[in-house]
């Protein structure tokens, strides 16, 4: 009875499904032509593909929205798809934080190493710079 | 023992050559880098002319990255002893070496220079905090003192000396946003000996302190995130000792 009186409420038109298929289907062209440019680096996309892929599906099989939704316990079928898109995101954010993290240590590394690499040379040079001079000297 | 100085410099043109030039006088038979963390002054110069190595970080990365420069090559040079000063002149040359002395006595693995242990006196009569400074120091050492269950006075002393186990932990775990108060932190919990020794610090020569009442009160939220997280890391496999 429940499903019965909120159906209208997930009863997305023909036309609603349409466009949400096209953009889906828009978006994962735009996350492969990133790629082609190489703009975007394929271990990243694959997260991104998948999202299109979902928007695909949800515009394909509207229903399967509706039982997510019971499952979940929401009768509101938007609050459930805002949710999972939510949540979806949520974890993406962290996961670039975390990345960023990394990539962060990684560049203090490599500054370090530079840093040390030039002083190193430059020591090394101003030793051979002595040197050719006493033997200019003593030529 | 070979020895290495090091002096982590941002901006401090005036006071870096006078700072090489003390380190020199002091402790003519150490040897002398100057990481210059992204100056955007004439301090790499200045130390240069100075007479020290000089290794520059490409851009500002923050004084825990510095330090950790300075400890990388403190290890990878074989050096058996290293320590650091502040390049704004407020650490005397002479209480470095100092604090070497424990090192090369081998009572201790890392030495924390200390301003307020004056010897004989609980506080140091020439070195007058400000309010929201002292609140900080106070929470920090509690804070210190309950992670470690060792009592730390200056927690956020830039003056320290240390010997190859601790070069080995800091050149591979050094925090870049904490530097100071995580580095004691982590050194306790590696099983290190810590030690801290009373110094006598000078005004700073240049430049003034970065705190401001909000700055300080984030400050210290931040450290105590850091000093409640670092009570959870893994322990560091190679630093067993």
């Amino acid at each position: 009875m429940a499903a019965a009186s909120q159906s209208p409420k997930v009863h997305l038109t023909s036309q609603t499904r349409v466009i949400a298929a096209v953009l889906a289907l828009a978006f994962m062209a735009l996350v492969l032509e990133l790629i082609r440019r190489d703009r975007l680096q394929e271990r990243f996309s694959v997260v991104w593909f998948v999202a299109g892929l979902g928007m695909l599906i949800g515009a394909a099989f509207p229903g399967l929205l509706t039982l997510v939704a019971d499952a979940m316990g929401v009768r509101d079928t938007n609050v459930a798809l805002f949710s999972i898109v939510l949540l979806f995101l949520l974890g993406l954010a962290l996961n670039f934080s975390v990345t960023m993290s990394r990539q962060a240590a990684q560049i203090t590394r490599l500054a370090q190493e530079r840093a040390l690499e030039k002083a190193r040379a430059q020591s090394l040079s101003s030793e051979n710079g002595g040197e050719a001079k006493s033997k200019s000297l003593e030529s | 023992m070979r020895t290495l100085v090091f002096i982590p410099a941002w901006n401090e043109e005036d006071s870096v050559a006078a700072v090489i030039a003390d380190v020199r006088e002091c402790m003519p038979e150490a040897d002398l880098l100057v990481i210059d963390d992204g100056s955007t002054d004439a301090t790499a110069e200045r130390a240069r002319a100075a007479g020290a190595l000089v290794a520059s970080l490409p851009f500002n990365q923050g004084l825990g990255a510095a330090l950790q420069t300075g400890y990388l090559h403190a290890l990878r040079e074989g050096y058996e002893a290293c320590a650091h000063l502040d390049a704004d002149g407020q650490h005397p040359p002479a209480e470095v070496a100092r604090l070497l002395g424990e090192v090369y006595a081998d009572r201790a693995d890392l030495v924390i220079g200390s301003r307020y242990r004056d010897p004989g006196k609980a506080e140091s009569d020439d070195y007058k905090p400000t309010i929201s400074r002292r609140i900080g120091t106070g929470v920090f050492r509690f804070f210190l003192t309950l992670a470690t269950r060792q009592r730390f006075t200056d927690t956020t002393s830039g003056m320290r000396a240390a010997n190859r186990r601790v070069m080995a932990l800091f050149s591979e775990r050094y925090s870049p946003d904490f530097a100071e108060i995580e580095s004691l932190q982590l050194a306790v919990r590696e099983g290190l000996r810590v030690e801290e020794l009373p110094v006598r610090m000078l005004e700073r020569a240049g430049g003034t302190s970065f705190l401001t009442p909000l700055r300080s009160a984030f400050f210290i939220f931040k450290g105590l995130i850091v000093l409640v997280v670092g009570q959870f890391r893994p322990r560091h496999a190679g630093a067993e000792r």
